[in-house]
């Protein structure tokens, strides 16, 4: 049996390069039929607010992550703590063909997985 | 039951809370690198780990000169791979 | 890999052969990338660059193989996605070779 993989996002997007990082990964894996899921929380959540990284000359991380269901990974969880330590409404951070879902009990979530990848 | 493995101290890294907010009752921490100063008797983190399993590197924290409280179990290598074979999943907070 | 020279401008590529500066993309220069990957291009594979570029557009980021699939199926029909279809036009690596026809960097997770 195949074994079940997290990605545990919880770094802002620009201020060093794990959370760009933690996207590649998931694409990767994605592409190679190994898709995992998605947990933001922490400053992870940042990644999904939108977003103008023109100025800074970085790629728009939100843009990329919307691609994420093209990859196969339909879902996104986002830890709702996390969101509203960060005053961040839900419907802000909704994604074009991409099913968001709120974890209450990240506890319990994490604890279903063989593998966890953190970013 | 999550194995928690925290590397940054708590004073100059969320790791530590992080990993707190989402450790559930029967996972276990492992405090290594910076990580270990969390253990350091008299602070005022330790309150934090009522109730918790929590484990701390000796070789860590004898490199730091921190005096590591009662209620933190000090362990060398090979209980920590020891605790990676007995839990599932493995979360790294290292920033 | 050699520059391109295309009408008398110097079109630099990288070792595998992709564009370095994507701003220097036209269909000229498709036609001639196109052309050292040994393809004739179609108006079936014009409509595929267009949707690589238009992938590109939306999400910042080149397509691998499967998301590219069904990128085609969303937008040209069940037929036009299939890995078969676009294996026919871009051989051997539909994602790599189409990507670097339409100008776009090369695909960071296609191994």
């Amino acid at each position: 049996m195949s074994k079940s993989i997290l990605a545990l996002c919880r770094q802002a997007p620009y201020g060093n390069a794990l959370a760009r990082e933690g996207l590649e990964a998931v694409l990767a894996a994605a592409a190679m039929d190994q898709t995992p899921a998605v947990l933001f929380c922490g400053d992870g959540v940042f990644q999904l607010v939108q977003q103008s990284p023109e100025g800074i000359g970085e790629k728009n991380l939100r843009r990329n992550i919307q691609a994420l269901p093209m990859f196969g990974v339909e879902t996104l969880h986002i830890c709702r703590a996390s969101l509203q330590q960060r005053g961040i409404d839900p419907v802000a951070i909704e994604l074009p063909g991409a099913e968001i879902q709120l974890v209450e009990n990240t506890t319990a979530f994490i604890d279903g997985f063989d593998h966890v990848l953190s970013f | 039951m999550t194995l928690h493995i925290v590397s940054k101290s708590p004073y100059s890294s969320s790791a530590l809370a992080d990993c707190l907010r989402t450790c559930g009752n029967g996972d276990a921490i492992v405090l290594i690198e910076d990580g270990v100063y969390a253990a350091q008797t008299g602070s005022e983190k330790l309150q934090d780990f009522a109730g918790k399993a929590v484990f701390c590197l000796r070789a860590d924290a004898e490199a730091r000169g921190v005096a590591v409280t009662a209620t933190v179990d000090e362990i060398d290598e090979a209980r920590w791979v020891a605790l990676c074979t007995e839990y599932r999943p493995i979360v790294s907070w290292f920033k | 890999m050699k520059n391109l020279e295309i009408a008398g401008r110097e079109i630099p590529l990288d070792k595998e052969g992709f564009l370095r500066n994507l701003a220097d993309w036209t269909p000229d220069v498709a036609t001639a990338l196109a052309r050292s990957e040994g393809i004739e291009l179609t108006e079936a594979h014009w409509e595929v660059l267009q949707l690589l570029q238009s992938f590109y557009r939306e999400f910042e980021l080149s397509p691998a193989m499967r998301p590219l699939v069904k990128y085609v199926g969303q937008h040209l029909g069940p037929d036009k996605g299939k890995s078969i279809y676009l294996m026919q036009l871009f051989p051997p690596s539909p994602a790599k070779v189409g990507s670097k026809i339409a100008g776009l960097p090369k695909p960071t997770n296609c191994l």
